[in-house]
């Protein structure tokens, strides 16, 4: 679709707008200052919102108006990613990321056993194969197809010797035809000269 | 014509345009609302992975295919990609946008290694496992089942670090070209999930040793959390393209694939992270693997090396690594638009990935 130069001059806007925003927010992050939202948010939606109303009063809901309401989400979601991704790429964020996960191991742990131990106690009380005797016995499996496979891969280095064997057998049969060969008609030329 | 006349002629032109936008715009909101019916009706999921194929071999979960082709190129070519995290059928997704059906379509012998899905009962299998007893199975039997006496090797994601470190390690196999796409092999330089499991932060012992195997769940987290405004963009974007029944087909198609994760035998895990992702052992030629050193200037063969501008698993720089360190004499490193995905699967890269593979290798093979 077609731009017209309003809504063109009101992209640059918009797109100035989030690239200020972007950066006051990494600068802030990246000093390591506490955030204030409410303070931050106020003049960034402001300017926001007297862009959109500008872009409504001034100029006609056109079709157009979809492509650019659909470019400025896509500019505000790519500008998010970026503040999100250096957000996320500091020592602060993995410190706090690895004890969330320290934490969620430690309360998953118990929960995590009692569950093992108790479906175990039900299952056998049951007469039926628990979780552990299955995951043995797949495991007896996999153990045993490696065996095979083993015993595959000896049995064709043993093809390979034996070839190569009887390769050398035959080529030493052979070279002793032709040895014989070769005295049978030296015994001719003699008893014929 | 008047200056007058002229002034409402163009009026007039602009208001059978905006009358034609306009029309368009709500034949477009009703396409919409129906396929976005048919997507909330239809729940079969749609069907993936076209290219002929023929399983030729098994171990245990992983699975080695070989895919229909006119075979021009008598080197066959094995595809190696990640283990766990996702499935393999984004490489061959639907038709059209495959890298498989590219592939053989350009007569490569193309052989997909499938690591599977792994359970319990595999937790014990680790990177060491991977690269000393199924690569070299999965190698030979491309060599059985082609005839051929040599094979490329293509190595996606982690696939790439496994083979590199199965070719440093058996330099006798009969390797005659090596790819490398998008795979991770200096780990200083991997970007977030580099900052995140730094050994100070992640303790990979205590993960393993509680959960054993890594949930599929926690994969799923891990990659979203790497780009959190993904979904609202997917969500926008399926919007925005909502009215076009092509985009659609794709949409569901990868969305399947984007929503279906799996999981980490634990050992695997256990090595991947403390070796590859802490101790970044593989650049460094201090990986040992059954006793024997990696050391990836072992590797001669022609190395062809292909990094995402924008990726964000494994950034170029670590990607691109691979050259310095191989001993080859013909190596090329390319740098292409895209994401960790979007380099190997999807329209653009059917505009500048492919071609530029299958252009380097097909003369090599």
């Amino acid at each position: 679709m077609a731009e017209n130069p309003g809504t063109q001059a009101l992209s640059d806007l918009w797109k100035k707008q989030i690239e200020e925003g972007t950066q006051a927010w990494a600068k802030l992050m990246g000093q390591g200052q506490a955030v204030d939202p409410t303070a931050f948010w106020r003049p960034f939606m402001d300017q926001g919102m007297a862009a959109w109303s500008k872009l409504f009063t001034q100029e006609p809901v056109t079709p157009d108006m979809m492509a650019q309401w659909k470019r400025f989400l896509d500019q505000w979601i790519a500008a998010w990613s970026k503040v999100l991704e250096q957000a996320m790429g500091t020592e602060a964020f993995a410190q706090a990321l690895g004890k969330h996960l320290e934490q969620w191991l430690a309360l998953q742990a118990p929960m995590k056993k009692a569950a093992d131990e108790s479906t175990e106690a039900t299952l056998s009380a049951l007469g039926i194969p628990s979780r552990s005797q299955m995951v043995g016995v797949a495991r007896q499996l996999v153990d045993l197809e490696d065996r095979i496979e083993g015993l595959e891969d000896r049995l064709d280095a043993l093809r390979g010797r034996m070839d190569d064997l009887f390769k050398a057998l035959a080529d030493h049969e052979t070279a002793a035809a032709r040895r014989a060969a070769g005295k049978a008609r030296k015994r001719g030329d003699r008893t014929g000269s | 014509m008047t200056g007058g006349s002229a002034k409402a002629g163009e009026g007039h032109g602009v208001q059978a345009d905006l009358l034609a936008q306009g029309q368009e715009e709500l034949s477009r909101n009703l396409l919409r609302m129906q396929n976005f019916a048919t997507i909330l009706l239809n729940q079969e999921e749609p069907k993936v992975g076209p290219t002929p194929r023929e399983e030729i071999y098994r171990k245990n979960k992983s699975r080695l295919y070989r895919y229909a082709s006119t075979r021009r190129h008598p080197t066959p070519l094995l595809f190696v990609p990640n283990l766990g995290i996702s499935r393999p059928y984004i490489f061959d997704l639907l038709p059209g946008s495959s890298f498989i059906e590219y592939m053989t379509r350009q007569g490569f012998d193309f052989y997909l290694l499938d690591w599977g899905v792994f359970g319990p009962e595999d937790n014990h299998l680790t990177v060491e496992d991977c690269v000393t007893r199924i690569l070299p199975r999965m190698v030979k039997k491309v060599l059985e089942s082609s005839g051929a006496r040599e094979l490329s090797v293509l190595g996606y994601c982690m696939g790439a670090p496994l083979s590199a470190s199965f070719l440093a390690l058996y330099p006798d196999v009969p390797v005659k070209n090596f790819v490398n796409m998008a795979g991770p092999i200096d780990f200083s330089q991997v970007g977030l999930f580099g900052c995140w499991l730094r050994p100070k932060y992640f303790d990979a012992d205590r993960f393993v040793d509680t959960l054993g195997q890594i949930p599929a769940d926690l994969v799923k987290v891990g990659f979203k959390l790497l780009k959190p405004t993904m979904d609202l963009s997917t969500a926008l974007n399926l919007w925005w393209n909502l009215w076009n029944d092509s985009y659609v087909r794709s949409f569901r198609a990868l969305n399947q694939w984007a929503n279906e994760y799996v999981p980490f035998p634990g050992e695997f895990f256990r090595q991947w992270v403390k070796e590859f992702y802490q101790e970044n052992r593989l650049i460094r030629g201090e990986l040992s693997l059954r006793g024997t050193a990696v050391r990836l200037d072992t590797i001669r063969c022609p190395v062809f090396v292909v990094g995402a501008k924008e990726d964000n698993i494994a950034p170029p720089a670590c990607v691109r690594a691979l050259i310095d360190a191989v001993g080859s004499q013909d190596k090329e490193y390319v740098e292409l638009p895209g994401g960790h995905i979007s380099l190997i699967a999807g329209r653009g890269a059917s505009i500048h990935c492919w071609p530029k593979v299958s252009t380097w290798l097909a003369p090599r093979s």
